[in-house]
């Protein structure tokens, strides 16, 4: 049996005491086969996030098609932040009962079959929220800014962008005395929300420009990407008294270029805040030199659907379809808004992920991300921890590959995000996923972009966000390799 | 078939063709000293014959070796000057470039490029393109510790190539191409890279062509502006054809040729190989007239913008052949189809 302690808040002792304690009694108990125990791995982790997708313990079983290989492995993960001493044997034993069963437990209601983290309901779930915040918002009686941990997102930092806008316009300089400035200065800012962030940047950068007399700010256009129209039109007012130098531009974060065409290798800057931890990921495992890709299910508590069936009139038997129509269609079912919104609210509470890992007997027909082949694998595993469980940040790595292009031969992106960056930082905590408010978060595998980046001619640094004390954001920012 | 058989607007790319993603693989594993240097060598052989036949298949006029057994288009060349100290440790990835420095004069000696020339002699019979990095490029990547300038360092460099492009035109090369991308990204150097180029190129009884692009590393421009800065100074190349790219910048630039009387040939970059978007064959005609109403067609060649290195090999056979079928629509038009 492998004990790993992925953490060191000391407030988590006694668990650990009690999981070997729980241990030894559960095989003097016959709870836990001897051979069984040669294949368990234990994992505790002090969950970050109050509100996530896990079960204070949870059993991951290894899953393989082929029948000429040992059994498989077993992760067992423990959310020391949350378990209870004197229930964790007994916790222990209900997640060794159901643990990667193909049939769901009887205590659970899935709302899915195993499958990609990548393709699993909680990302429609994640769209649903974006789709209807304002309801979320009212109910809630917050916005979702101040459910962030620092209580406002860290792009709108007053500090950072008046320092980003110097930055921005040394570089302008620089070009215009090499004679090397475009005609046209263009940003890009992609997932702008409210608004509220390009407005300030607008502003300073207007105000710096004029300090400065460079005379930079009528050849500026700055695009604006969001995923609809309407939250486009929603921050135009924010942006009105430069509306000229702005477009506002639909499009999905995972593919930029595809938005905008005509801006291959034209655009300075692109930015993007807390974009890529919102954006569909799953998790590969390394165990004992082998590949596990990570499956979920989604499922809701039965206790927890009993409850919600009463509540709210959705007969059990048909909870999981009445589920799948509100991610469709909305709140009609409920009546509106003011009944589906609290009843959207406690599932998604409610909602749980169980996993299996499968193994992946062949690499290159694995369906890697865009940016992301077996080689390049091979070659970041080479260097990574060879036990450990790691985010492929997917999609995030598909915007990322897709927006280098947009780059100006001087461009450069720049990610205000929470970045694990490197890989065996992984060994050391858990990094998502994790619920906040409505919507999903996972850290984001800046390693993994760094391999990739390499690839694509740029290296990527990253620089702590000096602007607030404590938090976890960092800067992403690219140069371009020679 | 000889040089006088082409016919107008003839098609070739650039130099480099698709690098395939097993080549990679195999290249990389041969860094890592998982392959022999025996087996690189043939697999090389291999790997340049597929090139050639694609080519061929496409219908380009002119064939090139597709550079395929080049890391880059700076280590292939520095590496075989026996001056040039090079740091092996220096790269993580095979396309990466070695750390290299220069600290004493530099030996004359023979480069070796005649045998992979001769190699794609044997494969074809089609006019063939042999494609060499220019002494500027080359300096840019030098750490420089001996000569007194870059020019001096560019100079000695083109000495020594020289003595290798008339091996080449000796064991039969026609075409070559000297590929100077570094030029844009630093125009101030142009007045002493015509010089050096002008040396490079002296006796050499080829068809000689300069390209210049806007970089192309990673398969993305290191530099943006107009050609603009090339005038006048080019005009003071000794060579038969200036190679730019016009596909993905737009065809502004063209009209320079016929506003500075320029005394060579144009190499028509028709072919974006920075986006694995395929051109139409319309498209590519539509380049190609529109240098026609400042240029003769005789003067006009047809090519890639920059090599194809970093297009899927699907895709970059796919923009070979809509390059091969739009000049074939113009040369319809001109009644020469």
């Amino acid at each position: 049996m492998i004990l790993k302690l992925n953490h060191l808040n000391q407030k988590a002792t006694a668990s650990t005491q009690a999981l070997i304690e729980a241990v030894y009694a559960m095989v003097a108990e016959g709870q836990l086969e001897k051979g069984q125990f040669a294949r368990l791995q234990f994992e505790l982790d002090w969950i970050q996030y109050k509100q996530n997708f896990r079960d204070v313990v949870t059993a991951t079983q290894g899953f393989t098609n082929r029948c000429d290989v040992p059994p498989p492995i077993m992760d067992i993960h423990i959310d020391t932040r949350q378990v209870k001493p004197e229930n964790l044997q007994a916790d222990l034993c209900r997640a060794l009962r159901v643990a990667g069963s193909e049939m769901a437990a009887a205590d659970r209601i899935p709302l899915e079959d195993y499958k990609s983290m990548r393709r699993s309901i909680v990302w429609e779930f994640n769209k649903f929220y974006w789709r209807h915040l304002n309801a979320w918002e009212q109910a809630a009686g917050q916005g979702y800014d101040q459910a962030l941990p620092g209580g406002g997102s860290d792009g709108h930092n007053p500090k950072a962008i008046a320092d980003d806008v110097e930055e921005f316009l040394d570089l302008l300089q620089q070009m215009k005395q090499q004679d090397k400035l475009p005609p046209e200065i263009n940003l890009l800012e992609i997932g702008v929300g409210s608004g509220s962030r390009c407005a300030q940047w607008l502003d300073q950068f207007e105000a710096a420009d004029r300090d400065r007399g460079t005379g930079f700010y009528p050849q500026t256009r700055f695009y604006m990407g969001d995923y609809s129209d309407d939250t486009l039109n929603k921050a135009r007012p924010a942006v009105a008294r430069h509306i000229s130098q702005c477009e506002f531009i639909a499009m999905d974060a995972a593919n930029p270029i595809k938005a905008l065409p005509q801006l291959r290798h034209k655009v300075m800057q692109v930015h993007l805040t807390n974009v890529y931890d919102n954006l569909p990921d799953e998790e590969v495992v390394r165990r004992d030199g082998k590949l596990y890709f990570v499956q979920v299910r989604a499922f809701v508590p039965l206790a927890a659907a009993q409850r919600l069936s009463e509540e709210y009139d959705v007969p059990i038997a048909q909870f999981h379809d009445r589920v799948l129509r509100m991610i469709d269609e909305g709140f009609d079912q409920f009546g509106g808004p003011r009944r589906g919104v609290p009843f959207w609210m406690e599932l998604w509470s409610a909602m749980r992920l169980e996993e299996r890992l499968v193994r992946l007997e062949d690499l290159p027909e694995f369906p890697f991300p865009d940016g992301l082949d077996a080689d390049r694998m091979e070659d970041i595993l080479q260097e990574a921890p060879t036990d450990f469980r790691f985010h492929l940040s997917s999609v995030a790595l598909e915007s990322f590959v897709r927006t280098l292009p947009l780059l100006h031969p001087q461009g450069y992106l720049q990610v205000f995000d929470i970045f694990v960056t490197d890989m065996a930082q992984y060994r050391t905590g858990f990094f998502g996923p994790g619920k906040l408010d409505g919507s999903l978060l996972n850290w984001v595998n800046g390693a993994l972009l760094r391999e990739v980046a390499h690839r694509e001619g740029y290296d990527v640094h990253f620089r702590p966000f000096k602007y607030r004390k404590d938090t976890k954001t960092s800067i992403l920012y690219t140069t371009r390799r020679d | 078939m000889k040089f006088s058989d082409l016919p107008i607007l003839p098609t070739s790319i650039v130099g480099s063709y698709s690098m395939p993603h097993w080549l990679e693989r195999i290249k990389g594993d041969y860094f890592s000293r998982r392959i022999s240097g025996r087996d690189m060598d043939d697999i090389y052989d291999t790997a340049v014959k597929a090139a050639i036949k694609d080519q061929e298949i496409a219908g380009l006029d002119v064939i090139t070796d597709g550079e395929v057994r080049r890391d880059n288009m700076v280590d292939y060349f520095v590496e075989r000057f026996p001056g040039i100290q090079i740091d092996r440790s220096s790269k993580k990835y095979y396309y990466d470039f070695y750390d290299m420095a220069v600290r004493s004069k530099l030996p004359t000696a023979s480069l070796g490029l005649v045998q992979d020339y001769t190699f794609l002699r044997n494969f074809t019979d089609r006019i063939t393109k042999f494609c060499v990095t220019g002494p500027h490029c080359l300096t840019k990547r030098i750490n420089n510790q001996f000569y007194p300038t870059e020019e001096a360092l560019a100079m000695d460099l083109a000495r020594i190539m020289n003595l290798e492009l008339k091996a080449l035109v000796k064991a039969g090369c026609e075409i070559i191409q000297i590929d100077e991308p570094y030029y844009s990204g630093f125009p101030e150097d142009l007045e002493w890279g015509v010089n050096v180029i002008n040396t490079l190129v002296q006796g050499v009884d080829a068809r000689i062509g300069l390209h210049i692009c806007y970089g192309n590393r990673y398969g993305k421009p290191s530099w943006e502006g107009s050609y603009r800065y090339l005038f006048p100074t080019i005009l003071k190349a000794k060579v038969h054809q200036l190679t730019l790219e016009f596909a993905r910048r737009g065809g502004e630039d063209i009209e320079l040729f016929k506003e500075f009387n320029a005394p060579f040939n144009l190499g028509l970059g028709v072919i974006d190989v920075k986006t694995e978007d395929v051109e139409s064959p319309e498209l590519v005609a539509q380049h190609i007239r529109r240098a026609l109403e400042f240029l003769p067609p005789e003067n006009i060649k047809v090519l890639t913008d920059c090599g194809c290195f970093h297009l899927p090999r699907d895709v970059a056979f796919a923009k070979m052949k809509a390059m091969v079928d739009g000049a074939k629509i113009v040369r319809k038009e001109l009644g020469q189809g």
